[in-house]
């Protein structure tokens, strides 16, 4: 059910916590003590003849020193799409980098995303059934410490791998073959799915264990509940109890957990795409921090934030939607 | 610890608490998961503490040969400037201990006060909090750490600051729900009668039942600042300098020790964390077993 009240909880907060990314956005490269144009432009370009700073100055808002004049513009520009010029990628805008980089992120967080819900829930299914059993604490056990392994670091041995030991099975760096023209044929479709098996096998190893966990979680409570011993003394077939009873009412707080669960696998879709030179936004924002490209951190950051934020806002609809259950605040 | 208690009542407390921690202690290492996960996190930490002295050279000496591998000389063989790697891997414990320690103490007294005050001092002061904590909940984290890592000095003290102010909204949430189940207690509502003040009830009857969760949660924050220390110094934020498992892992991949097959430089950072990570899981759930049978309930 989504009352109003939920929606409009959901809403503002939502609302609240874009307009303090904006802020942070706004403010923080403006706190960092010094005239952005000399302090980042002169390191990058050494000389500019002084009208050329003034251009820039008034470019960059600046010769009104007024914060709320400058947030006024950064709002304006904002709106239009303008996130400024990107020092690596120069010529390119930030808004164009973000545009070529994004679309492979989201590839490889949507597949990873779907393979390890799936596969977490049928394993935690599995194994909340069969709780206290020797093999399911093992299996628990092992999956709590695939859970506190580095995606880095995963990602790095998979590498090691694949690069010295089982060699010209699988590629380790890049989206695609750089033989190949990005195009819709044959060819290239096959390359960049050769080459996002790793990462995005590197990505389900660490994510699915916790869907898995969770799962297993409510499908122990899902055991102690009485529509559960009807159907048991009603003689339904273990299978069909575990298949349309629990693991029914099981799976909508792993919806809970794998929305909760968004950020922290972002942040290893980052990592992940730094390990394999995998041309994302996780790797672009590695360049640019490596760069010191700052419109591009700033950009990214911001991008990304509010994806987050707009994703966990549907999320919490969708989830209010198909579990009539859910707690109102 | 027990603030606003007069000398008297101090001393009587800190006797009987004395002797009840270390009771509870001995209790607790007869379950097996916390046992071997408390033997792992002190072996770690023994390392971390002894680490600059067992060292065997200095770790900025590079006058070793590159990318030897492992010798009786070079346990963990040797990086791509001839860095002794076993040097880095016992003073780089210290290192990220300590890191994830004093990140650990921010988040867990920021997170602890604000649940106490939340659960406990219902109505306005809940309110605020709570829903700073939602929305600081709904904010990514990453790339909030990647964009402060970015504009602040890069020392890991700054590391240390920017991941304790943001780690707090969690833990605040799990100790307010405790101290709402436990506010519901007869023997509140029998401190309450005898009329203790709601600052008396809240340290001397609350907070000693909130200990244990706490401390798995403590451990827990210690392990996840390790993690994020090293993700942040893989990214190249952070003080790069410094000696530990992250920027180990970050020079190992930015000079490629892949193609070398340097796996003596890669494994044991990641291992560590690992290991790490496995060992506090054990303790949290060992404690919360033992301390679950010691009050005949389950959680």
């Amino acid at each position: 059910m989504i009352t109003r009240k939920y929606l409009v909880t959901r809403t503002s907060y939502a609302v609240l916590t874009s307009a303090i990314a904006l802020v942070i956005n706004f403010l923080l490269p403006r706190l960092v003590p010094g005239n952005p144009v000399y302090t980042i432009l002169l390191t990058k370009y050494h000389y500019l003849p002084p009208n050329q700073i003034k251009l820039l100055e008034s470019e960059f808002g600046l010769q009104n020193p007024n914060l709320l004049y400058q947030f006024q513009r950064y709002i304006i520009e904002l709106f239009h799409g303008n996130l400024g010029i990107s020092y690596y990628y120069f010529p390119a805008t930030v808004t164009n980098v973000i545009a070529t980089h994004l679309p492979w992120t989201l590839f490889l967080l949507g597949t990873a995303t779907a393979i390890s819900s799936l596969v977490g829930v049928i394993i935690g299914k599995y194994i909340g059934w069969h709780s206290g059993t020797k093999g399911e604490t093992a299996i628990s056990a092992l999956f709590m410490g695939l859970t506190s392994i580095p995606f880095f670091w995963i990602a790095v041995i998979f590498q090691l791998i694949f690069a010295l030991y089982i060699t010209h099975l699988l590629p380790i760096s890049g989206a695609y073959s750089v033989t190949l023209v990005p195009s819709w044929n044959v060819a290239f479709i096959l390359s960049v799915l050769r080459h996002s098996i790793l990462p995005i096998f590197t990505l389900v190893l660490v994510s699915f264990p916790g869907f898995s966990l969770t799962m297993r979680n409510t499908m122990v409570n899902q055991n102690k509940e009485d529509y559960l011993t009807l159907a048991k003394a009603k003689g339904i077939p273990e299978r069909l109890i575990v298949k349309n009873y629990a693991a029914r009412n099981a799976v909508l707080p792993v919806a809970t957990h794998i929305v909760l669960a968004f950020g922290y696998v972002v942040a290893g879709a980052f990592f992940v795409e730094v390990v394999f030179s995998y041309p994302g936004i996780g790797y672009a924002l590695y360049v640019a921090v490596t760069s010191l490209d700052y419109p591009l951190v700033d950009g990214i950051f911001l991008v990304i934030t509010l994806t987050v934020i707009i994703a966990n806002f549907f999320a919490d609809i969708l989830y209010a939607y198909l579990d009539p259950r859910v707690e109102l605040k | 610890m027990l603030p606003e208690v007069g000398p008297l009542e101090t001393k009587t407390l800190k006797t009987k608490s004395t002797t009840g921690e270390v009771s509870f202690l001995r209790g607790a290492l007869g379950n097996k998961k916390f046992f071997s996960g408390f033997i792992i996190l002190l072996a770690f930490t023994t390392i971390g503490i002894i680490g600059p002295f067992i060292a065997p050279y200095n770790p900025y000496n590079t006058s070793f040969p590159s990318w030897l591998p492992p010798t009786s000389a070079h346990l963990m063989g040797t990086d791509y400037i001839g860095h002794d790697v076993f040097t880095w891997f016992v003073i780089g414990t210290g290192t990220s201990l300590f890191v994830g320690a004093a990140v650990s103490l921010i988040t867990t007294f920021l997170g602890t006060a604000a649940g106490l005050v939340s659960g406990y001092y219902s109505g306005m002061v809940d309110n605020i909090l709570m829903r700073t904590v939602d929305v600081l909940l709904i904010m990514p984290t990453f790339p909030l750490l990647v964009i402060l890592a970015v504009y602040l000095p890069p020392t890991n003290t700054t590391t240390i600051i920017i991941l304790g102010v943001l780690s707090w909204p969690f833990m605040s949430r799990v100790i307010r729900s405790q101290v709402l189940t436990l506010k519901e207690r007869p023997f509140i509502s029998a401190a309450k009668l005898s009329g203790y003040s709601g600052k008396k009830i809240l340290f001397s009857e609350i907070f000693p039942h909130l200990l244990p969760l706490i401390v798995i949660n403590a451990v827990y924050i210690v392990v996840g600042a390790i993690v994020a220390q090293a993700g942040l110094a893989f990214f190249g934020l952070g003080n790069l300098a410094s000696v530990n498992w992250g920027t180990s892992l970050y020079w190992a991949q930015s000079s490629d020790a892949i193609i070398y097959n340097a796996w003596w430089w890669i494994i044991p950072p990641g291992l560590s964390i690992a290991i790490i990570g496995i060992a506090a899981n054990l303790f949290g759930s060992g404690l919360n077993e033992y301390v679950g049978q010691r009050s005949g309930e389950v959680r």
